[in-house]
């Protein structure tokens, strides 16, 4: 085979396409990814960060609600340094129907989910930041998940077993023969290169942006693009999910996550053309604080930190050109049978809890074509850096006595914590403060997770994600990326874009101490950097 | 307790005010939290450039040390900008092309001083650069390395860094240093010059600044030897304002006694000083409710592009010709607005560090004009 040749290629690193990756590189096949961006930057990186327990869809979905506690149960061993066993509240406001309390409940025992009443007195205990008002409280197994961690330790899985990726890099067009698809054309957008790659499958798991690729390979996939609003705020209030008990409705989710919590969604549907820069409302901002404050007060007093969107990848219903019969449901199409195009299918709708599922139903069919005969192990195989349960015990094996710091990153990295380099002192010294991410962190992302923008070490470090928003950090990061790179007129252009993309999710919710942050940063930049 | 003058806020602006009322024998107090904007000065009074007669004096009864000349500054990320009057360590030079080689010395573990993004700067104007990291004994491997923890003991350790910088030149016309000298001692950066054989360009680092700290240190000596009074950690919660005029305010830790005064001064700065305040619906100055120019739209609020103008930064206190704050549409009597709380509501004194001291000399000019009258 040449260096072009593959068996699958994956389109898109969001974790639908990782898990792919990962699942077909599992089963021996020489796998390739492809990702016009970075990973995890639609929905994968746009979202709650909810491991959902299933609870939340147990009265009008029960498939998902039981294919949702499957694989929260999984996810929770194959990826213990991604997620937090935080459990969640469903709670029941005086505004609200007491008596749905009995069918969601039940609901969510009939699909397997752990659901038990406790007495407000109880949850007002349990989760002090929850409204005190309330009348109702379900404890449920809902966690928090670290949607960048679990998409890159997919990927690197992947690599380890030989899978190849590109990143920052565009499917321009298929190559075809009759019927079937060959492999793909595609431009590096950084070097401007172009370059072939072959594959007897291609697999597009581009989210939302899988419609647009569907139509380069001349198929017609009928997707709604629904963005979701949210907002994050720079302390974490709760230590378990708080979920209203009621029909799903507007931002009625509270999920934390590091030192974090976020508030979501809204959903709206928007225009195919808006899905690479969603924006969020004056309006929107305003229901997710007026609809938050309702499950915790005490987010009216919190500073928010930023407002982002994400954008949903629903599928209408291949005899429903209407859309009303949308799915939140999984979606595998078999190009072959469903528009007579070999070589290349489509695996999308679902959602962050069911990735991995996604990424079986695919593989599986990836293998029939190929007459592959292995099982899938992705359930029962840790993901790197997941092999110890608890991160304390990492820290402890790795440092003797390590600091809070050295814990931070064990908590994000796992037992690959321990290529962190150690053998200079001055590689423990800190970079990101607000998150408390070291130099030698840094470096091992930039040597291991295909680092080639600050946004990108972000997305694998929390680098910039704290309360100052790469203010004191962003420069001191670029200067260890211009070190590793040898480029330091590009990182110069790299900070811009960095605080730019930081100023985006600001500005919407400019005031109080988040306009006081802004304006300290915008001076300094401008006036004591010279930026 | 009774002054003549009591001014809200101690950065650039208050100190500047303090120091030219006691100068005329006025008795003023000043009432600030600490920490101010000169803690992330640039070293460069922005829209200054010839310092006037009296803005000359300020600086030289202070022993702040200020420079002018035509030309470019290097800015900490290899970039330059238009030469203003600045501290003297900051080096202003005819043009980018600052000399012919350089060697830039950063400190090893020293991430804040971006010696990377200078050199190739400096590069990009034709010099040819060396990048050098020192490893002094005053720095282990523990040492915190942020501005204002090296500065400490580079008031000690300057000469060490003077000797070292000796051994490493070889045919280089430029040493580029951080601006981690003089905490204390004003006189460092001038001697580190005279040390070394090739001109000397101190280069900004991440805030704290340590030009700032030193100058706001020069300024509240000023302002005390001066006879002033300057109230650290505490913080205006209160006026009373009746008839037109402010009568007296109340502090945080004096909150038993009401601190009187004919005139006051509100120095107390923009959104990050909490001079005005925010929120969803509104700008606001929190310590007396004056007018605020803002626009009711919040949308109107921002540019989307970080690096364009800001519209927020724009709005400040409403005033009169006299820079008197006004509250309710009609200017308070004996209340006077100055430096950044102003925003751009008053574009003719300047901006920044510029618009600080114009502004408070005009505000003084006004108090003293009365009191004669």
């Amino acid at each position: 085979m040449n260096n072009n040749e593959f068996d699958v290629i994956i389109i898109g690193g969001g974790i639908t396409g990782a898990g792919t990756q990962r699942d077909c590189a599992m089963r021996g096949l020489r796998t390739l990814l492809i990702e016009r961006s970075d990973i995890a930057t639609g929905a994968t990186g746009r979202n709650h960060g909810l491991l959902h327990s299933g609870a939340r869809y147990a009265v009008n979905d029960p498939e998902s609600a039981e294919e949702c506690i499957k694989e929260n149960m999984i996810i929770r061993r194959i990826a213990s340094h991604c997620v937090e066993e935080c459990d969640g509240l469903f709670i029941t406001l005086p505004e609200d129907d007491l008596g749905y309390q009995q069918t969601f409940v039940d609901a969510c025992r009939n699909a397997g989910i752990n659901a038990e009443i406790i007495e407000p007195d109880l949850a007002r205990r349990l989760e002090p930041s929850v409204n005190p008002d309330l009348i109702g409280a379900v404890k449920v197994p809902d966690c928090s998940v670290d949607p960048f961690r679990l998409c890159a330790a997919n990927m690197l899985d992947a690599k380890l077993r030989g899978g190849q990726v590109r990143l920052h890099t565009t499917v321009t067009g298929f190559i075809r023969e009759g019927d079937t698809i060959k492999g793909v054309h595609t431009l590096n957008r950084q070097t401007g290169e172009t370059a072939d790659y072959y594959a007897r499958i291609v697999v597009n798991a581009g989210g939302i942006w899988g419609h647009d690729i569907a139509a380069l390979a001349g198929v017609n996939i009928g997707m709604f693009p629904a963005k979701g609003s949210l907002l994050i705020f720079a302390h974490r209030v709760n230590g378990r999910v708080i979920n209203r008990c009621r029909k799903p409705s507007n931002a009625d989710i509270l999920v934390p996550g590091d030192t974090v919590c976020i508030i979501g969604t809204t959903s709206t549907r928007v225009p195919f053309e808006e899905c690479d820069n969603v924006a969020v409302t004056p309006d929107e901002v305003n229901l997710l604080i007026t609809e938050g404050a309702k499950l915790c007060p005490s987010l009216l007093s919190t500073r928010i930190l930023r407002a982002y969107a994400g954008v949903r990848p629903l599928v209408s219903a291949d005899n429903d050109p209407s859309g009303r019969n949308i799915s939140r449901g999984i979606v595998c199409l078999d190009h072959e049978e469903r528009d007579s195009i070999k070589g290349f299918i489509t695996i999308t709708g679902g959602k962050l809890t069911s990735y991995r599922l996604m990424a079986e139903i695919a593989t599986d069919m990836v293998c029939r074509k190929l007459g592959v005969d292995k099982a899938c192990e992705t359930a029962v195989t840790p993901l790197p850096g997941s092999e110890e349960n608890s991160y304390e015990a990492v820290a402890q094996k790795i440092w003797e006595a390590p600091t809070t710091a050295q814990k931070a990153a064990a908590s994000r990295m796992g037992t690959r914590a321990s290529r962190i380099r150690t053998d200079d002192r001055r590689d423990d010294d800190l970079i990101c403060e607000c998150e408390e991410v070291s130099v030698g962190e840094i470096n091992a992302a930039i040597d291991r997770l295909d680092v080639s923008t600050l946004t990108d070490l972000r997305r694998r470090t929390r680098v910039g994600m704290g309360t100052c928003q790469g203010e004191f950090c962003a420069c001191r990061a670029a200067g260890l990326l211009a070190k590793a790179h040898g480029c330091v007129e590009k990182e110069r252009e790299d900070i811009a874009k960095f605080m730019q993309e930081r100023w985006k999710g600001n500005f919407p919710i400019g005031w109080g101490d988040t306009l006081r942050e802004a304006e300290y940063t915008q001076w300094v930049y401008k006036h004591v950097l010279g930026l | 307790m009774k002054f003549d003058t009591i001014i809200i806020g101690g950065g650039l602006a208050g100190l500047t005010a303090g120091i030219s009322l006691q100068k005329e024998g006025l008795k003023c107090a000043i009432v600030t939290t600490g920490q101010n904007a000169l803690h992330f000065f640039s070293g460069t009074f922005e829209s200054v450039k010839e310092p006037s007669q009296r803005m000359t004096e300020l600086f030289s009864e202070a022993g702040i040390r200020v420079h002018y000349s035509e030309g470019v500054r290097l800015m900490p990320l290899g970039t330059f900008s238009e030469a203003d009057l600045s501290l003297e360590d900051v080096s202003l030079f005819p043009q980018p092309k600052i000399g012919r080689k350089a060697l830039v010395v950063n400190l090893t573990g020293y991430h804040d001083f971006f010696s990377s993004f200078i050199a190739e700067g400096l590069e990009k104007q034709g010099l040819e650069c060396r990048i050098r990291f020192l490893s002094l004994p005053e720095f282990s491997p523990f040492s915190a390395m942020r501005s204002a923890d090296i500065a400490r003991k580079m008031d000690q350790a300057w000469e060490k860094v003077v000797q070292e910088v000796r051994l490493l030149i070889k045919d280089e016309d430029t040493v580029v240093l951080p601006q981690v000298f003089g905490l204390t001692d004003p006189s460092v950066p001038g001697r580190i010059r005279q040390g070394l054989p090739a001109q000397v360009a101190f280069v900004g680092t991440m805030p704290p600044s340590v030009p700032g700290i030193r100058t706001q240190i020069q300024l509240k000596k000023r302002f005390e030897v001066l006879g002033g009074t300057y109230l650290m950690g505490d913080m205006v919660e209160n006026a009373h304002v009746h008839d037109g005029r402010v009568h007296s305010v109340v502090t945080k830790n004096l909150d038993q006694h009401y601190l009187e005064a004919d005139s006051f001064i509100l120095a107390s700065g923009g959104f990050f000083s909490k001079g005005l305040k925010s929120n969803p619906f509104e700008v606001s100055e929190p310590v007396f409710g004056l007018d605020v120019d803002f626009d009711s739209d919040r949308n109107t609020w921002y540019n989307p592009s970080f690096a364009s103008d800001q519209p927020y930064m724009n709005y400040g206190v409403k005033t009169d010709s006299a820079l008197r704050a006004c509250r309710d549409g009609v200017a308070i009597e004996n209340l006077y607005a100055i430096g950044s709380v102003l925003g751009n509501t008053r574009p003719e004194f300047g901006s920044g560090a510029g618009l600080a001291i114009r502004s408070a000399f005009a505000a003084t000019d006004e108090i003293l004009k009365n009191r004669k009258a």
